[in-house]
């Protein structure tokens, strides 16, 4: 275990293992104080009590869902990561024989900042690309490209369902987006008779993954064997996704490795890399280049935003002028919106962030009562920029004040216990 | 250091008012950590308003490139066979395991 921007951290690299049968994260028993703030913020109910005292576990791999966001809300840093590549992507790195393609998810430049010293939210896209190429990847592509794709096969999918409905074998409405690897789990886990609603579409990962070993290495003449892919993400569920099984449709491991915002700072850092002095720098083209419908995916509602941007188009053949669609901006909660739009209708649509508030929509669609379209579902709250692989809110860990209240409830919990 | 009687009547206070108060204490801070998403959600929307020239997925010049209808990658378009076979993918029932777990006397939310 090492310290990885104050959060301890496994640093192992499983290979060919059933990503079920590991815990990608779980309580130091003994850093626990018992306070609960693990449960309060665990949408499943994963992590509980498991004695007396008041401490707490993951209980089954089963029941957690990865999103990490125990993690980054306990004040007293008692929740470790239990999977990290970081160690192999430095070993592979220094290979000559090893192409090492890096793959950065939208969210992450809006976190890196905060581990050098940068206000919340400072966006350092430039930086990390110079970063990425100082630590020596060979490729600088972006997920973001993909999201652009996911837009693309996933508004079209959207679309086709919509004009198939009535007919036999029609794909059913809602259509449920199937970017974010915690809401994944949870659908196939608690609502599996749901699983025809979610679209087929990968995640943007899921597809930069394939298409850098097949598209990527044809475009740049690389023997797809050699190249090995790197994903970094704001969350650690993506850990889990990218071990998936099934994740191998480029003939290769699609996916060869999975970081967060906070293994890239400390990759950085420990490359001895002076992240502030670093030129704002471009992705590689081919698989780099994205748009401000990509940047958005890091948001609750920005696949929705991005998803309405195409789609307006199609279905009305027309330009749209003002590509803000502020209505289905979520900060927290469910949010739902009529989008009018021309020579076609309404496109009635859903978006919510935190398993909660997902579980509502779900046994609104189960009980055959929801109207929507379409529905965007982000495990945590807010979306990608507060995932659980994000840089920790230092309020969370230096606040006196909210640990005192903690500690005050454990003793008042243990009380109650004992009479 | 030494607590005289004020000193020690002043912590009771603060400590009973904290036990009562706990539960919205909680709710207040996590209304602070929304406050933090809600600086990065910002940022996104700053970025993708003032940084990024092209705002449409369709418009990006290398997504045409992949989905051009002669010699693109993905030529037949999106959700044609060769998106189907690298960037489409099938879902998993997960359920057992959690409602074996159940059945053992494990409790979940949902």
């Amino acid at each position: 275990m090492k310290p990885i921007e104050g959060v301890m951290t496994q640093t192992n690299a499983p290979r060919g293992i059933d990503p079920d049968s590991l815990f990608f994260v779980q309580v130091d028993a003994t850093k626990c104080e018992a306070c609960g703030t693990c449960e309060e913020h665990c949408a499943t109910g994963a992590i509980q009590s498991i004695n007396e005292e008041g401490i707490h576990q993951v209980v089954d791999p089963a029941a957690c869902m990865n999103c990490g966001q125990c993690l980054v809300n306990c004040p007293y840093d008692a929740i470790y990561e239990g999977v990290s590549y970081v160690d192999e992507i430095f070993e592979k790195l220094k290979d000559p024989n090893t192409i090492v393609v890096s793959m950065p998810a939208p969210a992450v430049r809006y976190g890196l900042g905060e581990c050098f010293g940068a206000p919340t939210g400072t966006y350092v896209g430039g930086q990390m690309h110079a970063a990425l190429r100082q630590l020596g990847f060979n490729y600088i592509w972006d997920n973001e490209f993909t999201a652009d794709v996911t837009i693309m096969e996933e508004g079209t999918e959207l679309i086709q369902r919509v004009k198939e409905q009535g007919q036999k074998d029609a794909r059913p409405l809602p259509q449920f987006t199937s970017c974010c690897p915690g809401w994944v789990k949870f659908a196939e886990t608690f609502y599996p008779d749901l699983l025809p609603n979610m679209s087929s579409c990968k995640s943007p990962i899921g597809m930069l993954g394939p298409l850098a070993k097949t598209y990527g290495a044809e475009e740049t003449h690389t023997p797809a064997q050699k190249i090995y892919t790197v994903s970094i993400m704001p969350c650690i569920a993506k850990k889990y996704e990218g071990m998936r099984p099934e994740m191998a449709d480029s003939g290769f491991r699609d996916i060869d490795a999975t970081i967060d915002t906070r293994e890239l700072a400390y990759m950085i850092k420990t490359a001895g890399i002076d992240f502030n002095a670093l030129p704002s720098q471009g992705p590689d083209p081919i698989l780099g280049d994205s748009t401000g419908a990509a940047t958005i995916f890091g948001n609750s509602g920005g696949v929705m935003e991005a998803a309405l941007r195409l789609a307006y188009e199609v279905l009305s053949g027309q330009k749209l002028n003002n590509p803000d669609i502020k209505v289905v901006r979520t900060h927290e909660g469910i949010n739902t919106a009529d989008v009018k739009v021309p020579n076609f209708g309404t496109v009635k649509v859903a978006v919510a962030s935190g398993l909660q508030n997902a579980a509502k929509l779900c046994d609104e669609v189960r009980a055959g009562k929801s109207p929507y379209h379409f529905i965007e579902i982000m495990t945590c709250p807010g979306g990608c920029v507060n995932g659980g692989g994000q840089p920790v809110d230092p309020e969370i860990r230096a606040s006196l004040f909210r640990s005192t209240v903690a500690q005050i409830n454990k003793r008042f919990r243990a009380r109650r216990v004992g009479a | 250091m030494k607590l005289n009687r004020r000193g020690f009547i002043k912590a009771c206070g603060f400590m009973a008012g904290y036990t009562v108060l706990g539960l919205n204490m909680t709710k207040v801070a996590v209304a602070a950590t929304m406050d933090f998403v809600g600086l990065r959600q910002k940022s996104v929307y700053d970025a993708d308003a003032k940084i990024y020239k092209i705002r449409k997925s369709q418009d990006n010049p290398m997504i045409k490139k992949l989905y051009n209808r002669e010699d693109g990658f993905l030529h037949e378009g999106p959700c044609g066979h060769m998106s189907h076979h690298l960037l489409h993918t099938h879902y998993v029932d997960r359920s057992s395991r959690v409602t074996a777990l159940k059945e053992k006397g494990y409790k979940f939310n949902f």
